[in-house]
């Protein structure tokens, strides 16, 4: 049996000791403590459900093992809106309609955030570029597309405001 | 630009206020903000983890199964074979909602001798932690006798193949028999002749199958799970030997169904481990369960004659079908039917002789899929007319205007469409859509295509199809709408909502739906055959119009007007004409509150119920109605490499009544997603019965770098049999899309590859080979 | 996850050369180094693969960079896809190997996949290495006994077999900046444009010296057991001016170079042909690119 040990993760802004076995994926760990808006689809880092950010950049969780992200910050999208207001990304794959079974969509939206931070004006290409690791198979990415452009122009405003 | 309704004229709707309009679906938030839990998001205490063990042959005897190392493993609580269930088998059949007999489809659960095909179960382990059950399932010890097999289904019909379903392989057959076939071909000037060919696919749901099963304290079995189809705990309840009213199924968002979640996928896994175990049993398929768990799209093998004059009137047709219906019969009966209804396309042609049959191989089983034989039989149909269009010398789009159906025209099997045939004015408005055409670039070649299609909604008229819903209003006049269905991500909860909401004069966040539980929500029937709002919007519209009507019934007493000077609106009753006499909606439920007035309505909504057609001509009604619409596409196809690029994507659909255009134009991209991965990438292959592809990295979807922007057009000819008109999209948004694509290349390159998915490679070896060429005869 | 195997993070470098040494390579039983995770987690999954320890690497901080100085690209093997894409330079003289970046996995992948990472996983398809085999890149090998550098093209020994001995780890990939008249290309051809693997992938370098080709390099993945290049075909356009015959010519001796097999995604043929169509097709460019 692989050696479990404690590590020290923080996950959505909040520190964290988790008990982890050797063998853990980051997937399985943060599944186990119900952060279910991770999701599972392929198990080998071809489907992209389950991205998450560490320090800011999105991963395929499934790819990760646990400890190796021991003292990291670790974001799902359910993270991303913290301090209130709704994260523009979300707010725009809604008002997009984005989402279609929604099972792709806390990935999409992880991949998304990662990708406007290396290209905060994309064009439908840089976006097709960033996504192109989330597999949807309900929308046919055209929403995907208007939702990232929305999303980044009020992120873009946003910073040039602050 | 040939205009609105050819031959339809019905009053648009009025004063419509919620339907229509492009709201944010009332699933979505949750979903977008990680909320939503999905079938697999649910645990519970003392739970065990499931696996299923499956033979890693296509063709086999079973000569030995020995669990005991298995079982012996500490923290394995429980191994079945199929010598601990006894007499148990599993229906296969379409769900039924009448008690009418099945189709003799029963099948083992575990493999008792025969492997049928790769994958099939040998055996379920329920363990403490997953791990473990993965760990007893290499614990397992099994002999397999290799039995000769048969992987296509034209050498399963020869005399002397190994017989794998009844005593021929031949799961099923349609004819169709209308007018004068000889007399058509007489009349023809020209004769074409094609055959086409499709791939096994997989329908790649991003969710694999999962569920949690828990045998409750009435000895009920509860089996939260995602499915499309909730009215399957009649045939698990069947499989297990216990009463209807002791299997309970709950759903949830499901994330993706496409046809792969409408047969029973871990149900009974689940239900049998659950029993045996007395414990809660979670089995979640792993993405390669996935590829194995669930039947495929049919391959097809289609020949189409069509006999034409020289100013395209088509004369005559004569097709043949053969689908691979592999190991298992599943609802292959019902696709090829499909097929065989939409065989020529949705062209009038007097002349049609049809012959269909499928056929049972040790390929893994077909069942049903988004398209449902409809999109195979499109496939053929629409490269056949521009094959025709190419001998003709005439434009590929002025064939199709000149054989297009009318309404009141019958199709193959007689039926005469009574809803309104817009396919011109679609395949018009789509390709105008295209614009201007893309520059040529060296070996880069252009190409454009159009397609076609005649897609039924609702089901099979014999199958006596209904659906309940309830509907209820609050006492703070907050609507409550429950209905069994189940939403497989294109909003079918919303549609709902936005209907209550409509008719009671609410918004749509005032409406809360429940849904998808057999236990407490009224059952809809399935999500299926693009049956749900059809059916189940219709139910829900029966029930708000009803309570509507008191509602409206008792204010108008109120106000001292006619019912007829009412409407609901913004949460209050008004008259029409003097909004000024208006009340709260909430103080006019009040009043029927303390009056007794009912607040609540179950409805049943009825399809046309008919007989069987005729199983020598063929004839007779089939499905409620159809929809009609077109698909066209810009390609970039490089002729060294024949690399193919999608430039431009064009829907356009008749939906009848878009309830929701947003949700519409999202059917009508994720459909060209589909469709473009179909006629391009996607291939489920088996190599003597066993699957090469078992993952994403080899079963090619497309990506979000495949896809252009895909434009979608909206027509709405108010002409469909759902709420407010209403036709359907989520099928007929694929159907014609693979051909247009297949049309697009032909164009560009001058060549047809009369076989999907039009890869580089086959590209490159029909552009090499020196004379054009001709599909297989 | 199935797979039980221990688990090490060492903070320096050293104490990794110290956990990997004696690590048998090929991965069964053994220490097998563990850096973005994209390969190995795959393997170990599907039980390709069964360490009974892995090392992470993803605390050693120095290994991940690219560096350019004095002529040199110095690129720490940790480096990542999504670091190749993100570097200002690289793409000036590099665009081959920030190509390939661009069509490696899906961003999540290239967030964490290392250079380092696909050139050991030893597959003929691994993207990485058409490019770096063109730019005349040498990894730099490193035990706890010293470091070693090997040329690229001296690396691979054939079908997942490489100059690797036992507990060597590779730590850097380096090329000289190719000089002024010269211009590189890289193509992924495969069955879909996003996140997939290759069928035949191509890497060009050109140098020109008075209007003729000085040095060619011709890279092809895919197309043999490992990634090999075709040095008949760069002889034949080695201190010629290139014409359209004679790029057609070196094409058709680069499909003579490679040993391509059938496999689910495409015929041996077809991969043949493309060798053939895109070889041309890149020296073409990369020639346009130097007159």
């Amino acid at each position: 049996m692989a050696e479990t040990k404690t590590i020290a993760l923080t996950i959505n802004g909040r520190d964290r000791k988790v008990a982890a076995p050797a063998n853990a994926t980051l997937l399985e760990t943060l599944r186990e403590l119900g952060y279910f808006e991770v999701k599972s689809g392929c198990e080998k880092g071809d489907c992209g459900a389950c991205a998450v950010l560490v320090d800011g950049e999105a991963i395929d969780s499934c790819l990760a093992l646990t400890w190796t992200v021991a003292g990291r910050a670790v974001t799902t999208v359910a993270g991303l809106s913290l301090g209130g207001a709704k994260h523009p990304l979300i707010e725009a794959f809604e008002k997009s309609g984005a989402v279609q079974c929604g099972y792709c969509t806390p990935g999409l939206i992880v991949a998304a955030q990662s990708m406007l931070k290396d290209t905060p004006e994309p064009d439908d290409d840089d976006i097709r570029l960033g996504l192109s690791g989330n597999l949807c198979r309900c929308t046919g990415y055209t929403k995907v597309f208007d939702a990232v452009r929305d999303a980044a122009a009020v992120l873009r405003g946003a910073e040039s405001q602050a | 630009m040939t205009g609105a309704p050819q031959d339809w004229t019905r009053a648009p709707n009025v004063n419509l206020r919620q339907v229509g309009k492009p709201l944010v679906r009332t699933d979505v938030p949750g979903k977008a903000q990680g909320r939503t839990r999905f079938a697999g998001d649910h645990v519970m205490p003392n739970m065990l983890h499931a696996k299923v063990l499956r033979a890693p042959k296509a063709s086999a005897r079973l000569t030995r199964l020995d669990a005991a190392k298995a079982r012996a493993l500490e923290g394995v609580v429980c191994v079945l074979t199929a010598a601990d269930l006894a007499d148990r088998r599993a229906a296969t059949d379409i769900p039924g909602q009448t008690g009418r007999k099945r189709l003799a489809t029963d099948q083992q659960i575990l493999v008792r001798e025969r492997v049928r095909y790769h994958g099939e179960p040998l055996a379920l382990i329920a363990a403490e932690t997953l791990a473990l059950a993965e760990r007893a399932a290499d614990l397992i010890e099994y002999d397999l006798e290799p039995l000769p097999g048969v992987f296509d289904p034209v050498e399963a019909l020869k005399p002397g193949a190994p017989i794998v379903q009844g005593t021929d392989n031949v799961v099923a057959t349609y004819k169709v028999r209308k007018g004068d076939l000889e007399a058509g071909f007489a009349e023809a000037e020209r004769v074409v002749e094609n055959t086409f060919r499709t791939q096994f696919v997989e329908h790649a749901f991003l969710e694999p199958e999962v569920g949690l099963a828990w045998v409750d304290e009435n000895e009920v079995i509860n089996i939260r799970v995602s499915t499309q189809v909730i009215e399957h705990f009649r045939a698990i309840a069947d499989a297990l030997g216990v009463a209807h009213n002791q299997v309970r199924i709950l759903g949830s968002m499901v994330g993706g169904g496409f046809g792969g979640k409408e047969d029973v996928t871990v149900e009974i896994y689940l239900a049998l481990l659950a029993q045996a175990t007395g414990r809660p049993v979670r089995l979640a398929y792993t993405r390669e369960d996935s590829f194995f768990g669930h039947g495929k799209r049919h391959p097809f093998v289609i020949t189409h004659r069509t006999g034409v004059t020289q100013d395209g009137r088509i004369t005559a047709v004569q097709i043949t079908m053969t689908a691979d219906a592999g190991a298992y019969v599943f609802l292959s009966p019902y696709v090829l039917l499909y097929a065989v209804v939409a065989g020529p396309g949705p062209y009038r042609i007097d002349n049609v002789h049809i012959d269909a049959r499928a056929v049972a191989t040790n390929n893994m089983y077909t069942s049903a899929f988004r398209g449902f034989g409809a999109a195979q039989a499109c496939v053929a149909h629409e490269q056949q007319m521009d094959e025709i269009a190419k001998e003709l010398g005439l434009d590929r789009l002025e064939l199709r205007r000149r054989n297009f159906l009318r309404t009141g025209d019958e199709i193959a099997t007689g039926y005469a469409i009574e809803s309104a045939v817009w396919s011109d004015d679609c395949m018009t408005k789509a390709w105008a859509a295209l614009g201007e055409r893309a520059p040529e670039d060296g070996p880069v070649k252009i190409g454009r295509g159009v397609a076609t299609y005649q897609q039924s909604y609702g089901r099979i008229t014999w199958l006596h199809d209904t659906s309940e819903a309830w509907v209820g209003v609050e006492i703070d006049a907050t609507v409550v709408v429950r209905s069994g269905v189940t939403d497989i991500g294109a909003g079918q909860v919303s549609a709902l909502a936005q209907i209550a909401a409509e008719l009671l004069g609410v918004s749509l966040g005032e409406v809360t739906v429940y849904n998808s539980d057999s236990a407490t929500t009224p059952l809809a029937g399935t999500t299926t055959a693009t049956r749900a709002l059809y059916m189940t919007g219709n139910a829900v519209h029966l029930a708000a119009e009803a309570l509507r009507g008191r509602l409206i019934g008792r204010a108008a007493e109120e106000f001292g007007v006619a019912p007829s000077e009412v409407d609901l609106a913004e949460s209050r009753a008004f008259v029409i004409d003097a909004p000024d006499k208006s009340m709260a909606l909430k103080d006019l439920v009040g009043i029927c509150a303390s009056e007794g007035i009912h607040r609540s309505e179950l409805a049943m909504f009825r399809a046309p119920f008919t007989g069987e057609i005729d199983p020598e001509t063929g004839q007779g009604r089939v499905h409620p109605d159809y929809a009609f619409g077109a698909h066209a596409v810009e390609v970039a196809v490089d002729t060294e490499t024949g690399e193919v690029t999608v430039l431009k994507s064009v829907g356009a659909h008749d939906v009848g009544q878009a309830i929701n255009p947003a949700a519409v134009a999202g059917q009508i991209e994720g459909g060209a997603a589909q469709g473009q991965g179909y006629a391009l990438s996607e291939a489920m292959i088996y190599r003597d019965g066993e699957l090469m592809t078992p993952s994403f990295s080899e079963y090619l979807i497309p990506t979000a770098m495949d896809m252009p922007r895909v434009q979608s057009i909206i027509l709405e000819s108010r002409s469909g049999l759902g709420p407010f008109g209403a036709k359907g999209i989520g099928e007929p948004a694929l159907t014609p899309v693979a051909p247009a694509i297949a049309n697009a290349v032909a164009d560009a390159i001058g060549r047809r590859v009369f076989e999907l998915p039009i890869t580089p490679e086959r590209i490159v070896m029909a552009l090499r080979e020196a004379e054009p060429r001709k599909g297989p005869r | 996850m199935y797979a039980d195997f221990d688990l090490v993070i060492p903070e320096t470098l050293d104490e990794a050369l110290e956990a990997l040494a004696g690590a048998v390579g090929g991965g069964n039983g053994g220490t097998q180094p563990l850096a973005g995770g994209t390969n190995m987690i795959v393997d170990l999954r599907a039980r390709r693969v069964a360490p009974s320890r892995l090392v992470g690497l993803g605390r050693l901080d120095g290994l991940r960079g690219i560096r350019i100085a004095d002529g040199r690209v110095r690129m720490g093997a940790r480096t990542t896809m999504s670091d190749i894409l993100r570097h200002p330079d690289l793409a000036g003289h590099a665009p081959s190997l920030v190509d390939q970046a661009r069509v490696f996995g899906g961003q999540m992948v290239r967030n964490a996949a290392t250079v380092a990472g696909n050139i050991c996983s030893g597959s003929p398809a691994a993207d990485a290495v058409p490019a770096l085999l063109a730019l005349d890149a040498e990894v730099t090998l490193a035990s706890p006994s010293g470091t070693r550098v090997v040329p690229l093209s001296e690396f691979f020994l054939g079908y997942k077999r490489d100059a690797r001995a036992p507990g060597e780890l590779m730590t850097e990939i380096a090329w000289d900046i190719p000089p002024a008249h010269s211009s590189n290309r890289f193509y992924k051809l495969a069955l879909r444009k996003g996140d997939a693997i290759t069928v035949v992938g191509v890497a060009v370098a050109l140098a020109a010296e008075d209007g003729k080709c000085g040095t060619a390099r011709i890279a092809l993945g895919a197309v043999a057991p490992i990634v090999k290049r075709a040095t008949a075909a760069e002889a034949m356009l080695c201190g010629q001016a290139l014409t359209p015959e004679l790029i057609d010519a070196a094409a058709r001796q680069a499909v003579d170079d490679v040993d391509p097999i059938d496999d689910i995604r495409a015929s041996a043929e077809y991969r043949r042909h493309c060798v053939h169509a895109l070889t041309r097709r890149l020296v073409t460019q990369a020639w346009e690119r130097l007159t």
